[in-house]
C-alpha cells in the first residue's frame, strides 16, 4: 500500500489528476465548461462537464509577477489598462500563449455567475465571442436586506438553476441526474465543513496558519468542489495542523502581535514579501472574507437546487456592505482580531467600491484603526514599493500608540 | 411651469435642471424620487403621485464622493454621487437605484449609508434577457418596487393610476419621437444640443406639464432644407456634459439615429396600453434596445447600429465612451472591429464629467471628419 501523502504532496497530485482529465476532456466524450470561482459547480461536477476557473490560471502568472507583461499584450488590442488584471492577463495568454503552468485547456461552454462579480460576465462573452460557444448567466441580484425580497431572490435563482440544467441537458443530450447531483452536494457539503474548519484554524493563538495559508489551501475547494478528493485533502489538512502546529503551541509568529484582518483579495506578486515585512512588526495577517467565500453551508435536507442558491447569492461580494460588514465582525470576534488592513484592489471594482463604506463601519464598530490602501492585485504597474511600505510601517506604529492607550 | 418652455429655454434648464426641479416640489408640495440610469419603472413612481428625475451626472466639483468611490469608479456614478452629497440632496426624499455592473453593484448600498434620513430602494433589474425567468424576475421586481413604495408614501395605487401614467409617458415618448423625426430630415429646425435636451428633461420633469411644452415646441419648428449638414449615429449610453453636443453643432453634424439610453432607447420604452399594466411594463422591458450590462450579445448592438446606419444613410458612427465603464470596455473592441468590418467609420469619444477638454475632443472629431472627406477611412 502507497504510504499516506501529505497535504502539498495531495494537493499537487488533486490538481495534477484534475488537470490531466481536463486536457483530455474530449476524449473520454467530456466538455470543458469555464466558470467564475463563485458560481454552482456542483451541477457542472454532477453532469460531467469539468470545470475550469481562467481565475486560478491568471493567479499563477500574476503571483509570477507576469501580470504587467500580459495586460499589456491585452492593452495593444484595445483594452483598457483598468479592467480586472485576471481579464486582462487572461487575454494577453491567448494571444501569446504565455504561462507559467501549462496553460488551461480550451472551453467548450461558459457559465458566468454575477454574485462574485459583473467583470467576468463580460469577460467570458469576449472569450465566447470568439468562439461562437455558448454562455450561460446565472444573474444573482444583490441579497439585498429584506426578508420577502430574499425569498423572492432564491426563487428566481431556483428557476435559473433549472434553466441551466435543461440548458447542459440540451448541449449534452443527456438527462441530468438528480441522485448523482445529491452525492456532488455531500460531497461539497463535507468539504465545505472542513475548508472551514481549516480556515477556522486561525482562532488559535498564536495562530497557526495565516492568510497566506488559507490562499494557497483554497485552491481546492475552488476547483474540486462537489468532489471526494476535495474531503481527503481538508481531512489531512487540518489533521496536520493539529498535530504539527497546534498540539505544539506552534505559531507562523511566536511572538504575535497583532492579529490582523485582510480586506480583498490579495496583491499576489507581493504576497510573501507582504508577509515577510507585516511578521517583522509581530503581525500576521488570519483572515479575510474574500477566503471565506467558499464556507459554504449546504443543508442536505432541502431541495439541491435551493441550498444551492441560498448559498451562491449570499456570497459576500453579493451582500449588502452592511451584511458584508456583520460577516466581517463576526470573523473579529471569533479570531480576536486586532487590527484591519483593507486593500482598494483597483483590479476589482466589485469588491473595492464598498471599501471605504466597510472600512468606516469596522472601524467605527472594533474602535480599531484601518490601514487603507490603493494598488493593483496583479498589474505590478500600479504598485508602489515605497509608498505601500511607508504606509504599512507608519501603521503599525499607529497600532502600537492605539495598543498603549487601550492598554 | 413646464409647460411654456421655448426651445432656448430648454438648452439652459437641461444644463441645469434642479433650481426649477426644487422649486416646483417645494410649490406642488410633492415628493421627488431619484433614480441613475437604467431601466427603473418610472411610470410606478409617477402612478404614486411622485415626481421621477434619472439623475444624469453633475460637471462641478467632486469633493465627497472621491472618498466613497476610487478614481477608477465612472465619472457618471462618482458625479451622481457627488450631486446628492454636496449639491441637490436636498431636493429628493427617496431614490430608486438599479444595479447593473461592477460600479453600480454596491451603489445603492453607499446612498443609504450617505444619506440615512432618505428612502433609498434597489431596482434590481435582471442581468440576462433571454431566458424565461427574466421576464419572471422583471415582473418581481415591479411588484416589489410598488409594494415599497405603498409602504414608504403610505398609499396604494390601482391599475387605474398606472395606466393614467403610463399614457402620459407614452405621450411624452411619440412627442419626442415625432421631433427627432423632423431633426432627422431638416437638422435646422433644432440643434442636436436642443434635441437631446428635451430628451434629458423628460427623463427629469413632470411629464403632464412638459408635454405641453413639447407640442408647443413641436409646432413651432421651421422645417426649412440647410445643406452642409453631416449625419451621424450616436452609439453608448449616455452623452454627457452637454457641452458636447455643442460641438456636433459647431461642426454641422445632424444626429439622425442612436443608441443612447438617455436617447433612442428611452423611446424604445413605450408601454402597451391595453391589457394588464403589469405585464405591459414587464413587457417593455424587453422592447428596448442593447444596453451593455444586461445583454450578452454585442452582436445585437452591432446588428442595432448597422440597421441604423444603412436605414439612415448616416455618414459615420460615433462611439461615445464613458471613462472607465467597464461595461462598454469589454465590447468596445470587438464591436469596433464589426463595425469597420463592415466598412462603417467609427469615431471613439472619450467623454468624463469633471476633466473633459473640450477642444481636445474638437481636434480630434474635426480630424475624423476631415479624413473622412478625403475618403481615407
Ligand atoms: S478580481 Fe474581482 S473583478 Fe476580477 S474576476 Fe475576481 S471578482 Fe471579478
Ligand atoms: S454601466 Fe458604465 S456608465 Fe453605467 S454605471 Fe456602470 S460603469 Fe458607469
Amino acid at each position: 500500500m502507497s504510504e499516506k501523502l501529505n497535504s502539498k504532496e495531495l494537493s499537487k497530485k488533486i490538481t495534477n489528476d484534475y488537470l490531466d482529465e481536463a486536457f483530455n476532456a474530449h476524449e473520454k466524450g467530456k466538455l470543458v465548461g469555464y466558470t467564475t470561482a463563485i458560481s454552482p459547480v456542483e451541477l457542472f461536477v454532477a453532469h460531467d462537464v469539468i470545470p475550469i476557473y481562467p481565475e486560478n490560471h491568471a493567479v499563477a502568472n500574476l503571483t509570477a509577477k507576469k501580470g504587467a507583461e500580459l495586460c499589456s499584450v491585452t492593452e495593444s488590442m484595445g483594452y483598457t489598462s483598468h479592467l480586472c488584471a485576471y481579464a486582462r492577463s487572461d487575454l494577453g495568454y491567448r494571444e501569446t500563449g504565455m504561462t507559467v503552468t501549462r496553460g488551461i485547456p480550451k472551453p467548450d461552454i461558459f457559465m458566468a455567475c454575477n454574485a462574485q462579480c459583473f467583470t467576468l460576465t463580460k469577460w467570458f462573452q469576449v472569450l465566447a465571442r470568439r468562439g461562437n460557444l455558448p454562455i450561460f448567466i446565472f444573474d444573482t441580484p444583490e441579497f439585498i436586506m429584506d426578508k420577502k425580497a430574499r425569498e423572492e431572490i432564491i426563487k428566481y435563482c431556483v428557476v435559473q438553476l433549472k434553466e441551466l440544467i435543461e440548458w447542459l441537458e440540451g448541449i449534452t443530450k443527456k438527462k441530468f441526474d438528480y441522485d448523482r447531483l445529491r452525492e456532488v452536494m455531500k460531497y461539497s457539503a463535507e468539504a465545505s465543513i472542513l475548508y472551514k474548519k481549516f480556515l477556522d484554524m486561525a482562532q488559535y493563538k498564536p495562530s497557526p496558519i495565516s492568510i497566506f495559508d488559507c490562499l494557497i489551501g483554497m485552491a481546492i475547494t475552488v476547483y474540486r468542489r462537489g468532489t471526494p478528493e476535495a474531503i481527503e485533502y481538508y481531512k489531512t489538512l487540518c489533521e496536520e495542523i493539529m498535530e504539527n502546529k497546534v498540539n505544539k503551541g506552534i505559531g507562523v509568529l511566536q511572538n504575535e502581535k497583532y492579529r490582523l484582518y485582510w480586506e480583498n483579495l490579495p496583491v499576489w506578486f507581493k504576497f510573501s514579501d507582504h508577509a515577510k515585512l507585516l511578521g517583522s512588526y509581530g503581525g500576521v495577517i488570519l483572515t479575510s472574507l474574500y477566503v471565506h467565500a467558499w464556507s459554504f453551508e449546504f443543508d442536505l435536507s432541502k431541495d439541491p437546487l435551493v441550498t444551492l442558491a441560498e448559498n451562491y447569492v449570499s456570497r459576500f461580494s453579493n451582500s449588502t456592505i452592511e451584511d458584508r460588514a456583520n460577516m466581517a465582525l463576526d470573523l473579529f470576534k471569533r479570531y480576536d482580531m486586532n487590527g484591519m488592513i483593507m486593500f482598494m484592489n483597483r483590479s476589482c471594482k466589485a469588491v473595492s467600491f464598498a471599501v471605504p463604506s466597510l472600512k468606516d463601519i469596522l472601524t467605527k464598530k472594533t474602535g480599531i484603526p484601518a490601514l487603507v490602501f490603493e494598488s493593483d492585485m496583479g498589474d505590478q504597474r500600479f504598485y508602489s514599493e515605497a509608498q505601500i511600505r511607508t504606509r504599512i510601517e507608519a501603521y503599525f506604529e499607529t497600532l502600537d500608540r492605539f495598543q498603549r492607550k487601550t492598554a | 411651469m413646464w409647460d411654456n418652455l421655448s426651445l432656448k429655454q430648454v438648452a439652459k434648464y437641461a444644463q441645469d435642471p434642479y433650481p426649477s426641479i426644487r422649486k416646483w416640489v417645494k410649490e406642488k408640495g410633492i415628493k421627488a424620487v431619484g433614480s441613475t440610469i437604467a431601466d427603473v419603472p418610472e411610470e410606478v413612481i409617477y402612478a404614486f403621485g411622485l415626481l421621477p428625475v434619472t439623475i444624469l451626472g453633475t460637471n462641478k466639483p467632486l469633493k465627497k464622493a472621491p472618498s466613497r468611490l476610487p478614481d477608477n469608479a465612472c465619472s457618471l456614478a462618482r458625479s451622481n454621487l457627488e450631486l446628492v452629497m454636496s449639491y441637490e440632496g436636498d431636493l429628493f426624499d427617496g431614490f430608486v437605484l438599479p444595479q447593473v455592473c461592477d460600479t453600480t453593484q454596491h451603489l445603492s448600498d453607499i446612498w443609504r449609508i450617505v444619506l440615512p434620513d432618505r428612502y433609498v430602494e434597489s431596482y434590481l433589474a435582471p442581468r440576462q434577457v433571454t431566458r424565461p425567468s427574466a421576464r419572471y424576475w422583471v415582473r418581481e421586481e415591479i411588484e416589489r418596487l410598488i409594494a415599497s413604495l405603498s409602504r414608504w408614501c403610505g398609499k396604494s395605487i390601482t391599475d387605474e393610476d398606472l395606466k393614467k401614467s403610463i399614457r402620459i409617458h407614452n405621450e411624452n415618448k411619440a412627442l419626442l419621437k415625432d421631433i427627432y423625426k423632423i431633426k432627422r430630415k431638416t437638422p435646422s429646425a433644432i440643434t442636436n444640443k436642443e434635441l437631446f435636451s428635451l430628451f434629458k428633461l423628460s427623463m427629469q420633469l413632470d411629464k403632464t406639464e412638459f408635454n405641453r411644452s413639447l407640442e408647443k415646441i413641436k409646432k413651432g419648428l421651421k422645417p426649412e432644407k440647410k445643406d452642409g449638414y453631416t449625419d451621424v449615429i450616436l452609439v453608448g449610453i449616455t452623452c454627457d456634459p452637454p457641452e458636447v453636443y455643442d460641438l456636433f453643432d459647431e461642426i454641422n453634424l445632424n444626429v439622425v439615429g442612436d443608441t443612447l439610453v438617455t436617447g433612442t432607447r428611452y423611446l424604445q420604452g413605450v408601454v402597451d396600453e391595453n391589457g394588464n399594466p403589469l405585464e405591459a411594463l414587464t413587457g417593455r422591458h424587453f422592447k428596448r434596445g442593447f444596453f451593455s450590462p444586461i445583454h450578452d450579445n454585442v452582436y445585437k448592438n452591432f446588428e442595432e447600429i448597422k440597421t441604423l446606419y444603412q436605414k439612415t444613410g448616416a455618414k459615420a458612427i460615433i462611439y461615445v465612451h464613458i471613462e472607465f465603464c467597464e461595461s462598454q470596455e469589454y465590447d468596445l473592441p470587438d464591436l469596433k472591429k464589426m463595425i469597420k468590418q463592415e466598412g462603417m467609420p467609427i469615431h471613439v469619444m472619450d467623454t468624463e464629467y469633471q476633466t473633459l477638454s473640450l477642444s481636445h475632443l474638437r481636434t480630434r472629431l474635426q480630424a475624423f471628419f476631415e479624413s473622412l472627406k478625403g475618403g481615407s477611412l
